[in-house]
């Protein structure tokens, strides 16, 4: 099994945006600094047994994986808003803590505004490989319906410095599919984030979640979403723009400029490799088992402060689940399911499980079967959310429960 | 016998029957206040709820008149639906004398009518009643005039009351002692007793309840049924008062019931005679009928788990409804049921109410059909009610379909547009004639496969709830049928398969594919819904596929809740029939089969 990974939720942020659905916070300097304090609580509380947690734990299981974690993503909310120091006393206290190897894989996500050449020159020093940065868009007007801080001009002069500060991999995220937007004006957006030369992509489609201002919006009927055969026009608009602008995509909404710039993080989630995050709302999953922590910044502190574990929540995925969640998330990814390795880690042979469908499925397709592989097409990508749903996996449950050590 | 009246209570639905008989059995103290509830007679929770009388139910009366006798009051309950219009003509035989009674804020019905001419056949002495006179809407004079033009009753011997007050249930009483006449009969004469209607007890097994017309009735008699020939052993006879009072014998002119050891309502008949086998009489009563459905409906499980609970459903509903019909039947994409033969759509309606409520069934029912004969090239007759079961067109030299003869009344505005209606329904000879002033009654003959569809609902909506529809069976007459296949994506789905007149063929075929567009969720694929009469496509609808659904993103977190709606999406799927290569929701079939029947 792969070597897991570590994940630090850091909520806060300068605002909040309308379309966010992540456990977000607005809070001062003061307010920050007790955050990263309770971080470095929750820190020690896991340093003796991190896959240790929530009441279904094995006493005495080993750390899954046979290696210590070696990608550690600092993700939000807006960690950039966070004083460089900070980040470094976390990064630190993990490194003892967690008995890492002296050199993670590290990415950090940041926001234009934070991006000043004294904050990039100490990322850099921090050792983050992989600047992921919420620009969202270069267009003044989409930036203001997003409720972004920034402007298209700061965009593109945040995307220049963190390129010129000599970052192994600069990531744009970027948003398409607002109300009205047409297909020029995304293909415009990707020919400009392209040609400014950074190695990562990550296009998400705007999506409105209940719960949040653009869901209120919506409910009022003050939000139009755009029809579904538009959004699948900018969905192939993004895949066919970027790939012949050099950038392959290796999941719905993530595109690199070569292998070597992927997200080495992001891809444990989409392998079922195992991750622990730490903070907020974070997820842990140790190849079987998935436990969260609780949601509400102040529940969240006060659990740490008592010395608890702020686990919220955990599953133990059955076989089947497994299963299931392997091939909802491959199908995700251009690269699909290699079938024998799926075969001998559940104990199922797709094809042979599901041959009319794989059938009806290629036919229209959807869907490619070739050299050992399952491979969705563009347009199977279009649909991968609903068509792991198709497949029978019942038989899963025969198969070996993954090896842990 | 002179202190005996037998008589029944006719009213359209609603007007107020079960309320009445509830006065009445309170006046003469056949239930205890504690034990009192409403509707008494109605002791099925849907006719309480609906308000309707299903099963008729009867009982005996002591009432002390002004005159100073106790007569016995045999009240018969009757249904209060034209689908069970068999049931209303064994309980009338079963009477001397009936209360016809009127909303009196809605006036004359078309099944007061009906009902009225059901009573003047069986020679039934008829008083008018006037209820609800309480309501503020209620226009006495108006319904005086009903009474008197539609009905050519004397509106002025017509007894004014509010069965929910209470008020003039005296006069009622009164009425029923001196206008309705005694029961005749010799109880030395050969026995002719009249079962009128039946019920299935768990320990006793049938319960025939009968009114006895000549000679008597007593345990230890060898019993024979008339028509069926089959004998028993009389083990019991007693009044109904609401709970069964055994009696040592039933004589001429009494209203009783019989336990003979007959183990379920599929051995005997409504309507049949019971004679001693020893001195048998030398005809049975007229007037029997064997009660045939005519209106049939495939009934599956939604799940096919329940196959069997629905079996036992059906098998214990039949113990107490010896009209309802049913055998095995199948289909390749609802899997295993039963074709069930109703009375009506009522009938239907009501069966399939209590397989959900009493038995917790979730059903899927067929589109309802009529009972069509069908001549083969051969010359040889078969009667085809299942669409699986329609013979090849090349074979069939010709078809007819079952007639009814509807009476709508309604106020005369809407007279043209209940005769488009009819026109529409294919209806023939259809007239009208004045009631009272400023009403209408239609009389028009229609197939009974038009009535089966949304008939009732149109009817409704075009007459703004004033039309009211009562119908009796007519003949059989010669149409042009077909057989209209429903294909998803080239497969014809067999449980949507339908016999139709030709001119209606299109319509309907068109009308299945929108429903099925609507209600069958969008898929990776596009769909092709399709009407087709043999290879012939006449009606054709198609669900684009969807174009995308793949949400941006999928972090740590996302995965639980990512996975747990596709467990749901794959639970969902379990309620899918296929067919084909689609998976068609349950709810599908629910939306174009269902037929609004209220």
């Amino acid at each position: 099994m792969a070597a897991p990974g570590v994940y630090l939720h850091l909520p806060f942020c300068s605002a909040i945006c309308p379309y966010c659905d992540f456990a977000v916070a607005v809070g001062d300097a003061a307010r920050r600094r007790r955050f990263v304090d309770s971080l470095l609580g929750e820190i020690e509380l896991v340093a003796h047994d991190p896959w240790r947690a929530g009441e279904g734990a094995d006493p005495g299981k080993p750390a899954p994986g046979s290696e210590a974690a070696d990608t550690i993503y600092l993700g939000g909310g807006t960690p950039s808003l966070l004083e460089p120091a900070a980040l470094a006393e976390l990064l630190a206290a993990l490194g003892r803590r967690l008995d890492l190897p002296s050199r993670p894989w590290l990415a950090l996500e940041a926001n234009p505004e934070d991006a000043t050449a004294e904050r990039l020159a100490a990322w850099r020093r921090l050792g983050i490989d992989f600047l992921s940065l919420g620009v969202q868009s270069f267009d003044d007007d989409a930036l203001a319906f997003l409720g972004r801080r920034h402007d298209g001009a700061e965009a593109r002069r945040a995307v220049e410095a963190a390129l010129a500060a000599g970052f192994p991999t600069v990531s744009l995220d970027l948003i398409y599919g607002l109300p009205g937007q047409s297909a020029e004006a995304w293909r415009a957006q990707l020919d400009l984030a392209a040609g400014l030369g950074p190695q990562h992509l990550s296009c998400y489609q705007l999506t409105v979640e209940p719960g949040t201002a653009f869901g209120v919006r919506r409910r009022r009927g003050q939000l139009s979403e755009l029809p579904g055969e538009a959004q699948a026009e900018l969905f192939r608009l993004t895949h066919e723009r970027l790939a012949e602008l050099g950038f392959a995509a290796y999941e719905v909404s993530n595109f690199a400029a070569s292998p070597a710039h992927r997200s080495r993080h992001n891809r444990k989630y989409w392998s079922a490799a195992p991750y622990l995050g730490l903070g907020p709302s974070a997820h842990s999953f140790d190849g079987s088992r998935r436990w969260w922590n609780r949601r509400g910044l102040a529940q969240w502190q006060r659990e740490v402060a008592a010395g608890r574990r702020p686990v919220a929540g955990e599953e133990r995925l059955t076989a089947e689940q497994r299963a299931l969640e392997e091939l909802m998330l491959a199908l995700r990814t251009p690269d699909g399911v290699g079938l024998a390795g799926f075969e001998q880690r559940h104990g199922v042979d797709l094809v042979a499980a599901n041959a009319a469908l794989c059938e009806r499925l290629s036919t229209r397709g959807l869907l490619r079967i070739d050299g050992g592989r399952l491979w969705p097409t563009l347009a199977g990508l279009t649909v991968a959310d609903g068509l792991a749903a198709e497949f029978e996996l019942a038989a899963a449950g025969s198969a070996p429960m993954p090896r842990t050590a | 016998m002179k202190h005996i009246r037998n008589f029944c209570i006719i009213a359209h639905i609603d007007h107020g029957k079960s309320t009445l008989a509830d006065r009445l059995i309170q006046r003469c103290g056949g239930v205890a206040e504690r034990e009192f509830r409403d509707q008494i007679l109605d002791s099925m929770e849907l006719e309480r709820e609906r308000g309707i009388t299903i099963k008729s139910n009867s009982v005996s009366l002591d009432y002390q008149a002004a005159d100073g006798n106790r007569y016995q009051l045999n009240l018969i309950d009757t249904p209060g639906h034209v689908d069970f219009s068999h049931e209303v003509r064994r309980s009338l035989m079963s009477c001397e004398g009936a209360l016809l009674l009127v909303d009196a804020s809605q006036g004359v019905e078309a099944q007061t009518v009906a009902n009225l001419y059901l009573a003047l056949e069986y020679d039934l002495e008829v008083v008018p009643v006037i209820n609800k006179i309480d309501l503020p809407a209620a226009d006495v004079e108006r319904v005086r005039e009903e009474i008197s033009e539609d009905l050519g009753l004397d509106p002025y011997e017509a007894i004014l009351c509010s069965a929910k007050k209470g008020q003039g249930i005296d006069e009622v009483l009164e009425a029923i002692v001196r206008r309705l006449p005694p029961p005749q009969g010799d109880p030395e004469a050969p026995l002719q007793a009249l079962i009128f209607d039946a019920q299935y007890d768990v320990y006793r097994g049938v319960v025939m309840l009968v009114r006895v017309r000549q000679g008597t009735l007593r345990p230890g008699q060898t019993l024979r049924l008339m028509h069926t020939g089959k004998e028993y052993e009389v083990e019991e006879v007693g009044l109904l008062r609401l709970k069964k009072v055994q009696r040592d014998a039933l004589q001429a002119g009494a209203v009783g019931y019989v336990i003979a050891g007959i183990k379920t309502v599929r051995d005997i008949a409504i309507g049949d005679t019971i004679t001693d086998s020893e001195r048998p009489a030398a005809e049975p009563l007229p007037g029997y009928k064997e009660a045939k459905p005519v209106v049939f409906s495939s009934i599956y499980p939604v799940s096919t788990d329940d196959y069997e609970d629905l079996a036992k459903a059906l098998d214990k509903l039949a113990l107490n409804d010896a009209a309802l019909t049913y055998e095995k039947d199948s289909s390749s994409a609802l899997g295993f049921g039963f074709r069930c033969g109703f009375l009506g759509l009522l009938h239907l309606d009501v069966v399939q109410e209590r397989l959900r409520r009493e038995y917790d069934l979730s059903l899927i029912l067929s589109a309802p059909s009529v009972r069509y004969e069908i001549e083969l090239a051969g010359g040889e007759l078969i009667e085809v009610d299942n669409p699986s079961l329609y013979p090849d067109p090349a074979q069939i030299e010709g078809s007819s379909e079952p007639y009814i003869k509807a009476a709508i009344m309604m106020p005369e505005r809407y007279i043209g547009a209940v005769m488009e209606l009819c026109r529409e329904r294919r209806g023939e000879n259809t007239t009208f004639h004045y009631l009272a002033v400023g009403r209408v009654e239609l009389v028009s003959e229609l197939p009974l496969a038009e009535v089966l569809f949304d008939f009732y609902d149109r009817l409704k909506s075009v007459t703004q709830g004033y039309g009211s529809f009562d119908y009796e069976m007519l003949d059989y007459r010669p149409s042009k049928l077909v057989k209209v296949d429903i294909l998803i994506n080239g497969d014809p789905v067999d449980a949507l398969a339908q016999l139709v007149h030709e001119e209606k063929a299109r319509a309907r075929a068109l009308h299945y594919c929108e429903r099925l567009a609507e209600t069958i969720p969008k898929q990776q694929f596009k769909i092709a819904i399709q009407g087709a009469i043999g290879g012939k496509i006449i009606a054709r609808t198609t669900i684009n596929a969807f174009r995308k659904d793949v949400t941006a993103k999928c972090y740590g977190g996302d995965i639980t809740r990512k996975r747990k709606l596709l467990e749901r999406q794959k639970e969902g799927k379990k309620r899918m029939k296929r067919v084909g290569a689609i998976e068609i929701p349950q709810s599908a079939f629910v939306a174009v089969l269902k037929t609004d029947t209220d």
